[in-house]
């Protein structure tokens, strides 16, 4: 089959003709990876790039990821299997004191579909925990996400505890969210700021590269 | 140096005079112009546009990328002229408070007043405690508005040492509209009572007190008020509320839908920036909030507006055509939230917007210029999916199906207007309870009058509020799975 149908039909959010195309991919013995790439990350990217050139808004991508989530976990078991190597790894969560998360897991999908391994911290995250995780988990980058004006400067503290821990070289600090911007990313010493999620997939992986 | 700033609005100017160089958002402040900065001055929404002229800054890149001058991101170097958009005069904000019995055990003294402060709109009735009449009403705009549009905004404000003057714009405004109930009445002195509700934040800001624990997680409020103080010169009460996110509002308004009264399954919603929501099921008020964004009062809606002359307020389908009703028969000038939700509705039916939200045209034409966009179609996806998903949520927690549901109240003065068909038609509201949803206005209004007019129901309230559980959905995957799932419109095969 043409796994370029997967890609299309995931950008129009058809979760349930993805699934189908999906399984039926699989039963025609085509190898999960190349279902992944080709077809769902195909269409993920697609969407992410017209969602950095605003053709469309968060919806579209909302509904998107909905349809590539059931995808993806029709296919993790075969990839578990196949032994895929990730090519760098991120912890990501939303700072302390602050618990939207919306903006923080289409991040987390977005740095997915470039094939990092992420782990996820959800939300409320205080800067201990993103240093501890970061060195337990031998993670390349720290990315913090807020959506209050009043939550944003735990950022600050963040890379201070970085600093503290003396990890600071060895850690890229990304943050994102609707308050924050370039001018508080240099401010605060954090490494980059993105203003969307698939810039910031690409951002994350230059940074491991 | 000194310098002045001339203010064209409304046909009418005014002039202030500054030192230095000042930031133009400052300089309007200060002259008390009417310019409301919904993203709270950070240059991102591009809603406060102006013309200015003289000596001010050169355009910054946020204003490049709007293509027009933004008043939240102009600093005034010397004399300047500036234009502002008319100001919303007559604005159409809700005070009917729907049917109240007479004063049983009123409020001390011979005037009352019932005050809801809403983080848009302020609305007031003034009573004769002897008689039980209501003898006056005013309503304006929260003057709060030009600070921040929502109450995180404020939050954030008051943090950095606006408390003092966010205090002082609301508690102003109540004192010129008291003034208008008593001109109305033709009264001279009074009120000597109040009762004042509003959402938990919009009490803070009211009192004065420190909104930092509202700020961040655990969203702790430290204090819920829930009795009385002198505010204004006057006997005040406060009703309770029942956390840092439903607020007194809304134990007014479940007090006045008379929901805790009766031996039924009732839920009440108030649809707003944020919809609250309140679920009443053998004795227990489950209650909870979510965020909606401001798309529902016309705002980050590329030809939204409030409910003004010539805002399109209707619109259905006729011979496979759309048609529209502006308030006052006037030309088109925006839509607002009912006329919204109505031409998405319409718009569905008549398949020119797909279950994914997908339009095929560039643009859905209502009226004369005014058209929705993509993006808009796309806003109010996001708020109508935290609403459902919210609801959606409630309900779970609470093991309750939305067949049992007996009654939908439907408080706030957006729901007012809201055509509850096409409500349901785009999934704000369960089509499953159209025929059990019942409109009851200013809810909150109305629960505060009663308070005003007998004390008894003092106790009422601290009962409802006592009996409050509430759902907590932020960071709760179960939300976000529904909330992505009610951002279609209808089911996705």
């Amino acid at each position: 089959m043409d796994l370029h149908e997967i890609s299309v039909q995931l950008q129009a959010g058809k979760a349930r003709v993805v699934k189908t195309l999906v399984q039926q991919a699989i039963d025609e013995g085509i190898p999960a990876q190349e279902i992944l790439e080709k077809g769902l990350l195909d269409g993920m990217s697609i969407i992410g790039e017209k969602f950095k050139n605003n053709e469309v808004f968060v919806p579209e991508v909302l509904i998107a990821a909905r349809a590539m989530n059931q995808g993806v976990a029709l296919l993790k078991p075969l990839l578990a299997e196949a032994g895929v190597k990730a090519s760098g790894k991120v912890c990501i969560g939303t700072v302390q004191g602050d618990l939207h998360d919306i903006g923080k897991n289409l991040v987390k999908l977005m740095l997915e579909g470039k094939g990092l391994e992420v782990i996820d911290l959800g939300t409320d995250v205080s800067p201990e925990t993103f240093v501890k995780m970061a060195v337990e988990q031998n993670c390349q980058i720290i990315c913090c996400s807020a959506l209050l004006t009043t939550t944003m400067g735990v950022m600050a503290d963040v890379v201070k505890a970085a600093e503290a821990a003396g990890i600071r070289d060895k850690v890229k600090i990304m943050i994102g969210g609707a308050p924050v911007n370039q001018a508080f990313c240099d401010q605060i010493g954090a490494d980059a700021y993105t203003s969307d999620a698939a810039s910031a997939a690409d951002m994350a992986v230059s940074l491991c590269g | 140096m000194m310098a002045e700033l001339v203010i064209f609005q409304n046909g009418a100017s005014k002039t202030v005079a500054f030192t230095g160089e000042e930031k133009l958002s400052v300089l309007l402040q200060r002259a008390g112009a009417y310019m409301p900065h919904p993203c709270g001055g950070h240059g991102s929404c591009g809603k406060c546009a102006v013309t200015v002229t003289g000596a001010v800054s050169e355009p910054n890149d946020n204003e490049r990328r709007a293509g027009v001058r933004l008043s939240c991101q102009i600093t005034v170097l010397g004399d300047a002229v500036v234009t502002l958009p008319d100001s919303p005069r007559d604005e159409q904000i809700e005070t009917e408070t729907g049917g109240l019995t007479g004063a049983l055990a009123p409020m001390p003294g011979q005037y009352g007043a019932a005050v809801d402060i809403g983080t848009t709109t302020l609305a007031v009735k003034l009573f004769d405690l002897k008689t039980g009449a209501c003898i006056g009403t005013a309503a304006g705009l929260n003057p709060q508005t030009a600070v921040a549009a929502d109450v995180m905004g404020r939050i954030g404000a008051a943090m950095a040492g606006s408390l003092r003057l966010l205090q002082g714009q609301v508690t102003d405004e109540i004192e010129r509209l008291l003034a208008e109930c008593r001109a109305q009445a033709g009264v001279a002195g009074g009120p000597e009572s109040l009762v004042l509700t509003g959402n938990t934040t919009m009490l803070y800001l009211l009192t004065g007190r420190d909104p930092e624990c509202l700020s961040h997680a655990p969203f702790h409020a430290d204090t819920l008020f829930g009795g009385e103080t002198a505010l204004l010169g006057c006997r005040a009460y406060l009703p309770p509320c029942m956390n840092a996110f439903v607020g007194a509002d809304i134990t007014c308004a479940v007090l006045a839908s008379g929901m805790c009264g009766k031996n039924e399954i009732a839920l009440l919603c108030d649809i707003g920036t944020n919809g609250e929501m309140a679920l009443w099921k053998d004795g227990t008020l489950y209650v909870t909030s979510t965020a909606a964004g401001p798309a529902f009062e016309g705002a980050g809606i590329s030809c939204g507006c409030g409910s003004v002359r010539g805002a399109i307020d209707r619109v259905w389908l006729e011979d496979g055509q759309l048609r529209v009703h502006t308030l006052g028969d006037a030309d088109a000038v925006g839509v607002c939230g009912s006329g919204l939700i109505d031409a998405i509705a319409a718009a569905l039916q008549s398949e020119q917007i797909d279950e994914t939200g997908f339009m095929e045209d560039d643009c859905l034409p209502l009226s004369g210029s005014v058209a929705l966009q993509p993006q808009d179609i796309r806003a109010v996806q996001l708020a109508k999916a935290a609403i459902a998903a919210g609801m959606e949520v409630l309900l779970e927690t609470a093991g309750v199906s939305l067949g049992s549901v007996d009654t939908l109240y439907i408080a706030g003065g957006f729901g007012s207007h809201l055509n509850v068909e096409s409500a349901a038609a785009i999934g704000l509201l369960p089509p499953a309870l159209t025929g059990r949803t019942r409109i009851i206005g200013n809810a909150a209004l109305s629960g505060a009058v009663q308070a005003l007019l007998d004390q008894n129901a003092h106790q009422a309230l601290d009962r409802i509020a006592s009996l409050s559980v509430h759902v907590n959905l932020g960071g709760s995957p179960r939300f976000n799975e529904k909330y992505v799932e009610h951002m279609l419109f209808g089911d996705d095969e």
